[in-house]
């Protein structure tokens, strides 16, 4: 019976130092509740919260951190689906939105491309670029040696059997890691409802290009010629594509005798 | 009496040093000692907590569970302090001091369950308690703690370089750390013939 008491006693008394000890951390979380602006939160929650970091904070936290306290822009960050964009718009009180984009890969080369050398290392684009400008022939063709895959974080990105990344439109959030990270800085951003992008970046003369490549564009104008939209404008020996004129009739990408117009 | 104290406290820190005399705190020591920055906040999160947890497990000992005569329970009623206390610091650090939070921040929920800022509460306050008083069972618990900054951030230097070293493929990771902790425990216990 002692016992029986004793162990009663002990557990109640231990409970009780719980109890207090409870009572006063929950006395202590309101007292003690950091001030934070409680719109951070609700931002947060609206973000895409894949830390993909193309906004250039270290992650959604910081950056809804940032928003808030009026250091960052909301155009900044390419992955939250503009609806939430808006409702965060809302919650801030106005903030550029920006169109949504997705990234292209704007080279259309791989194994039709001339190699330089014969590659026989491990590394990734970047590597191969340090050796004679990596190994392609042209100076702007797609190494293929996936760095842009690799640090995709939402895998939008596979080099298919021609040899030259493609981006993958659905998956595609436009965060800008693959931009940042393309030794031939030749991936760029193009409106989402884009129904054509040029598949080469190359400015060079139609022999010089002939003698790499053999998708690359050549600057035969005829693109530009075709277009009834008059969308199309060469410069500097490449077509450009006046998106907000664009009807995607895919004319051009009929035309091109290179075939280096692609349909997005 | 100051004597006393210096020598307690120099075997705190080196002789018989918390990780590599004692065995305890090991989970940290192996695993935030990758680099030299984490491995000092770790450090210093230990101090922090060390200090603070045998201050109030020694308040709680003498003046709830030995008056209560419940003192066989000490484990537990330390555990539920050191844990209510370190939610406690949390609180207030986060709401005063952002800085100091988000230098500790990570560490210091890490550090509240291990078994190093338990025994060192135990040791200073339960097992010695006939020998040392308040203040002595506060210093000894910041020496604990600081022998503990010492050895996690000596292990995160020879890491670095062990990380760069060439070693052979099956000894590397853990088990050239595990080597390098056996060789730094031999150099602290060596220590141990200066004390009398």
């Amino acid at each position: 019976m002692d016992t029986l008491v004793q162990i009663l006693l002990a557990g109640g008394i231990m409970l009780a130092i719980a109890v207090v000890f409870g009572v006063i951390l929950v006395i202590c979380s309101n007292a003690f509740a950091a001030q934070r602006d409680e719109r951070v939160e609700k931002v947060e929650n609206l973000l895409a919260k894949s830390n993909c970091g193309g906004c250039g904070k270290a992650g959604c936290a910081q950056f809804a951190e940032a928003l808030v306290k009026g250091e960052a822009k909301l155009s900044d960050c390419r992955a939250t689906p503009t609806a939430n964009k808006e409702k965060i718009a809302e919650i801030l009180g106005g903030g550029e939105i920006g169109e949504e984009t997705v990234a292209v890969v704007h080279c259309n080369g791989g194994h039709a491309c001339y190699n330089k050398y014969d590659y026989q290392g491990y590394g990734d684009c970047a590597s191969c670029e340090l050796i004679a400008g990596g190994i392609k022939a042209c100076p702007v063709g797609c190494i293929g040696k996936k760095t842009c895959a690799g640090v995709c974080p939402y895998g939008a990105i596979t080099v298919k059997d021609g040899g030259y990344a493609v981006v993958d439109k659905e998956k595609c959030t436009s965060c800008g890691v693959c931009i940042a990270d393309c030794p031939k800085k030749i991936i760029s951003r193009i409106p989402k409802s884009a129904k054509v992008f040029i598949a080469c970046s190359n400015h060079g003369k139609g022999k010089d290009v002939m003698e790499l490549c053999r998708h690359g564009c050549i600057g035969c104008g005829i693109c530009a010629k075709n277009c009834p939209q008059g969308a199309i404008e060469m410069k500097n020996g490449l077509p450009e594509i006046d998106y907000s004129k664009c009807i995607g009739c895919l004319i051009c990408v009929e035309k091109c005798p290179r075939k280096c117009i692609k349909e997005h | 009496m100051t004597a006393s104290l210096i020598s307690v406290m120099f075997a705190a820190i080196i002789s018989q040093n918390i990780v590599l005399s004692q065995y305890q705190g090991i989970c940290p020591f192996l695993g935030v000692s990758k680099k030299m920055s984490s491995a000092a906040g770790m450090g210093f999160a230990v101090i922090f907590v060390m200090a603070i947890a045998s201050v109030f497990c020694w308040l709680a000992y003498n003046y709830i569970l030995l008056p209560l005569e419940i003192d066989y329970l000490y484990t537990m009623a330390f555990i539920l302090v050191i844990a209510s206390l370190v939610q406690l610091l949390e609180m207030i650090l986060k709401r005063f001091s952002p800085t100091l939070y988000s230098a500790l921040g990570v560490y210091l929920p890490l550090i509240t369950t291990n078994c190093a800022i338990l025994g060192t509460a135990n040791s200073v306050v339960v097992f010695n308690a006939a020998t040392y008083s308040f203040v002595e069972a506060f210093a000894v618990s910041v020496a604990t703690g600081v022998g503990f900054l010492l050895a996690i951030c000596l292990l995160a230097g020879v890491r670095l370089k062990t990380d760069k070293a060439d070693i052979p493929k099956c000894f590397k990771g853990f088990p050239i750390t595990l080597v390098t902790a056996a060789i730094m425990a031999m150099a602290f216990a060596g220590f141990s013939g200066i004390l009398a």
